[in-house]
């Protein structure tokens, strides 16, 4: 028992530790960025293949319209394609884009099982690939946040808002995005630790589209399965926008002593954690369009010759109660 | 069967072509014929038009693997759509009490999941080819039985079975991507002789076959008469209930293939399936402008599924927002919709 207390203690410390590296890890990047202007780089001539899975969530859109804009910015010339959540559409646009011998391809977010043969197919006819938050073997460098210390983070904070015990209800439908795999792991390392922290069974299957519905639907019904308060202590979710929904299902049915946890930082979800009635407890910011920059930068330090490592991580902010006013205004919204 | 092939034609095909050979028959049909011609000859040179625009502006375009590329690209959407023209040509062109089949899409989606699910589960593709047509014949037997046995309207029938058939789907893959490799699913996906891809040679074999059957064979014929004058067939003494159900059951076999095709194109089976449903109502709609006679025909329907991909593709190429495609098929198909629909009106005044 005191054992528990102290390694929760710990993990709390540890957790501010994180929070502190994270600022400071940023406030490098900040600094690295100016540098970066400064440093010459040039797309020049270049012809650069930008696609993305969608453009419909907060995340998506700012890290593909980063992209465009820092082409531009340093010369080249975007070659953008939205597959709008449609995996048919972003096999067919990276077909043509291959075709379309670009000198380099840009691949933002997607499943991994149902590109992954397109990025081979495209190293094959001799094009760069790079990526943002798909880990794949085909691609050069992979842009993402570290999404080990999202989840980490997240777990470590829901752990210890919930004492250390109850039941949790999660979302895991999209165990075959890399990302969410990820941060879903380090949920159950950091559970697996709390005994008396348990995971519902069985798992909720957050969907695309209407996410926002379904999740506000599926936690209603959740509700009315564990009708006494404390049954259920926390709601979490690979990403913000199912965190939405149940966040707006706890207000509706009344049952805000239940925690809502999630990542992306997307700014409706970040109003709710700022808001001290709300049930939004905690979201693991990114920064997309910080994502973006880095990936194209990363493109021309290619092109002219560097080597790069296999991953450059992006740090991430976690948004709490006590410090979201700080995040938001670090990643310029609100 | 010998006694009715020469009523048929006449009924069906002949009565056109009887308008189209007498000349300068004055009023309303000559008005028509004008009409048809123009409507006709617009759409054809509408798609000559895009593809000399995009020849010349657009780099990469007029290259065979570009072409094979979009040919492939289109082939999953054409054999759903050309499915569909078998539905309508059987039930009759009407939009709202004609043949239509609203369970393809999520027929598809079912059938690429059993199969991906079969060749997860370690069966080989003959197991998982087999489970994946047998669960379109069977989404197709249920659809005939709804619609024949049940007298339900085509629209309403297909419209409750897609909602089951995609339910099915949810249920077997829990909602998520179930990945599926095998040396068949990659040879399926890969480029064939001459750079092009395997899948455009599949869309244009499979086209031919239907085309061959609908078009030039008795067969063919009856489906026609079946669906444009229903109770002269009868009079004849054709079976229009098992042709209607047989158009279900080949309209369901399509949907099977397409999940085939669909499984060896996005590496497995994958969410979304239903998004394919209204692209594939506008293509089988939008092919009847490619026909000489305005009537749903396989090979018009390959042409509009041609056009649609050309679209996209030629956008993608010359770097245009690929949103303004939705828009072009859009009004084209209000074009189709309200000529058709004016030349109807002309034809029974």
């Amino acid at each position: 028992m005191t054992d528990d207390i102290r390694s929760g203690v710990n993990r709390r410390n540890l957790l501010k530790l994180t929070a502190v590296a994270g600022v400071v890890a940023g406030t490098g990047l900040l600094a690295a960025r100016t540098a970066a202007a400064e440093d010459g780089l040039s797309l020049k001539g270049k012809r650069i293949g930008i696609s993305t899975a969608g453009t419909d969530h907060f995340f998506d859109l700012q890290a593909y319209n980063a992209q465009i804009e820092e082409v531009k910015r340093l010369g080249g010339e975007p070659i953008a394609v939205d597959a709008s959540r449609n995996d048919g559409k972003l096999v067919s646009q990276l077909q043509t884009l291959i075709a379309q011998k670009p000198d380099a391809i840009v691949q933002l977010l997607g499943t991994l099982s149902v590109i992954d043969p397109w990025l081979k197919k495209a190293r094959e006819a001799d094009i760069p690939v790079f990526t943002i938050d798909v880990g794949s073997v085909n691609s050069i460098n992979n842009s993402t946040s570290d999404n080990w210390g999202i989840g980490k983070d997240l777990a470590l904070q829901l752990v210890s808002d919930i004492g250390g015990e109850g039941n949790i209800v999660v979302f895991n439908g999209f165990y075959g995005v890399t990302p969410c795999a990820i941060r879903y792991d380090q949920l159950v390392n950091v559970v697996k630790y709390f005994p008396k922290v348990q995971i519902v069974q069985p798992e909720l299957r957050d969907v695309i589209p209407n996410t926002v519905q379904d999740a506000f639907t599926q936690i209603t019904a959740i509700l009315a399965k564990y009708p006494e308060k404390g049954s259920i202590k926390a709601i979490w979710s690979a990403w913000d926008i199912p965190q939405l929904g149940a966040t707006q299902a706890l207000a509706a049915a009344g049952r805000t002593e239940i925690r809502t946890y999630g990542v992306d930082g997307s700014p409706e979800v970040l109003q709710l954690v700022a808001d001290p009635n709300s049930p939004a407890a905690a979201d693991v910011a990114q920064q997309p369009a910080e994502l973006g920059r880095v990936a194209i930068r990363n493109v021309a330090r290619y092109l002219a010759g560097e080597t790069l490592p296999r991953e450059t991580y992006v740090p991430a902010l976690l948004a709490n109660k006590q410090n979201v006013g700080e995040v938001s205004r670090k990643l310029g919204i609100g | 069967m010998l006694v009715d092939a020469p009523y048929i034609p006449a009924s069906a095909l002949e009565i056109e072509a009887q308008k189209a050979v007498e000349p300068g028959r004055p009023g309303p049909a000559f008005g028509r014929r004008l009409a048809t011609l123009a409507l006709r000859g617009g759409a054809l040179a509408v798609f000559v038009g895009v593809l000399v625009v995009f020849s010349v502006t657009a780099p990469f375009f007029l290259t065979i693997g570009n072409i094979g590329n979009v040919l492939g690209q289109s082939a999953i959407a054409g054999v759903l759509a050309i499915g569909l023209t078998i539905v309508i040509i059987a039930g009759g062109s009407n939009v709202v009490t004609g043949g239509i089949d609203l369970s393809l899409a999520a027929n598809m989606g079912l059938s690429a999941a059993v199969y991906a699910s079969l060749a997860q589960a370690g069966h080989g593709d003959g197991v998982a080819i087999a489970g994946a047509l047998g669960t379109g014949l069977a989404i197709g037997a249920v659809n005939a039985a709804a619609v024949t046995l049940a007298g339900i309207v085509p629209l309403l029938a297909t419209l409750a079975v897609m909602n089951v058939v995609a339910g099915l789907e949810l249920v077997l893959t829990q909602n998520t991507v179930v990945p599926a490799s095998s040396e068949f699913l990659s040879a399926l996906s890969a480029g064939g002789p001459f750079g092009i891809p395997v899948l455009a040679y599949v869309l244009l074999g499979f086209t031919l076959v239907v085309a061959a059957i609908v078009q030039y064979t008795p067969l063919g014929l009856r489906l026609y008469a079946v669906g444009a004058f229903p109770d002269a067939a009868r009079a004849a003494g054709l079976p229009v209930k098992s042709f209607v159900a047989g158009s279900f059951l080949t309209s369901g076999l399509c949907g099977g293939l397409a999940g085939i095709l669909s499984v060896s194109y996005l590496s497995g089976s994958t969410t979304g399936a239903g998004d394919m449903l209204l692209p594939v109502v506008v293509t089988a709609l939008l092919g009847t402008v490619f026909s000489r006679r305005l009537v749903p025909t396989v090979t018009g329907t390959l042409l509009s599924a041609l056009f649609v991909g050309f679209l996209i593709n030629g956008f993608q190429l010359l770097n245009i927002s690929s949103t303004l495609v939705s828009g072009v098929q859009g009004l084209l198909i209000l074009l189709v919709v309200s000529a058709t629909t004016l030349l109807g009106r002309k034809e029974n005044a």
